[in-house]
């Protein structure tokens, strides 16, 4: 349940998910770099004197709304991530906080699934912006689900 | 070093790397972190009673995995300053079973000449081994 008492489902244009805040070590951002098989040196040891930078695919990972502490959906419920608007703003670096913040923005019926738009937000720890995303995500029942 | 230059005509193709989506790296990507008790967490993408729960034939790798392959070959073709500013518009349309092999494909679809730089258009998909595509989409960068 969110703080409004509502499952993910049931939040409308203008609500919000509980943010999430996760800390980057290098051992979690080269978790990454094993799973998408990318070990290009920025990653590794970083350049200019900078950090390693965090692999885009955790920040597309720990952006989605299922990272949200308040993500909930009811039983026989699933969410399927259907459509997907990403700009990245700017590098993270290794070492760093991040905190994702989602909003909904949109909500429609198509083929009888209800569907759900959502504006998800990383930032660092200045409040600088990394990464913003627009996700779509069907809400379908389970078959022989409660 | 990015592989586009602003004289690069519409219709380049390239290809990214070749990627096997395993049961291993599935877990790293999808089973949380840091991998302690309880590791992997479960869910659809790292077990596979739960997928089956969840209505799926097996477990199914997540999308952010492929996207992931996407933005490595987006980065490849604008150099790393596509973390800044870049975008993708990406759609979902097959899931991704285990030991899937993909691979990310590209081809240039429009470019502009603006005062940040020269503006590319381009096509994006990953394919599986039968050559079905998997996600579709386009990104956009510039080469200043």
């Amino acid at each position: 349940m969110t703080e409004t008492g509502k499952t993910a489902n049931e939040l409308a244009p203008g609500e919000e998910f509980e943010p999430a805040a996760f800390h980057v070590t290098q051992e979690f951002n080269e978790n990454y770099l094993h799973a998408v098989e990318d070990f290009h040196p920025r990653y590794m040891q970083g350049a200019a004197g900078g950090p390693p930078i965090v692999h885009p695919a955790l920040l597309i990972n720990y952006s989605n709304i299922t990272r949200s502490p308040s993500f909930r959906l009811p039983p026989g419920m699933a969410a399927v991530h259907t459509h997907e608007e990403v700009e990245y703003l700017a590098p993270a670096g290794v070492g760093g906080k991040l905190t994702v913040t989602w909003k909904v923005i949109g909500v429609y019926e198509k083929r009888g699934k209800p569907y759900q738009v959502v504006d998800a937000l990383i930032a660092g720890e200045n409040g600088a912006p990394v990464l913003r995303r627009k996700t779509t995500n069907a809400f379908v029942a389970i078959p022989g689900g409660a | 070093m990015a592989i586009l230059r602003k004289d690069t005509p519409i219709g380049f193709e390239f290809r990214g790397t070749m990627k096997t989506v395993t049961s291993f790296r599935t877990w790293l990507f999808s089973g949380g972190w840091p991998p302690f008790d309880g590791w992997p967490a479960r869910n659809v993408h790292t077990d596979a009673e739960f997928a089956k729960r969840c209505g799926l034939p097996g477990r199914a790798a997540s999308g952010a995995m492929f996207q992931g392959y996407l933005t490595e070959l987006m980065i490849s073709l604008f150099g790393e300053e596509w973390l800044q500013g870049g975008r993708m518009e990406l759609k979902f349309i097959q899931i991704v079973r285990m030991n899937e092999t993909l691979v990310s494909k590209s081809r240039v679809g429009s470019k502009e000449q603006e005062e940040a730089g020269t503006r590319f258009g381009v096509d994006l998909w990953c394919e599986n081994q039968h050559g079905e595509k998997v996600v579709v989409g386009t990104g956009t960068g510039w080469i200043r």
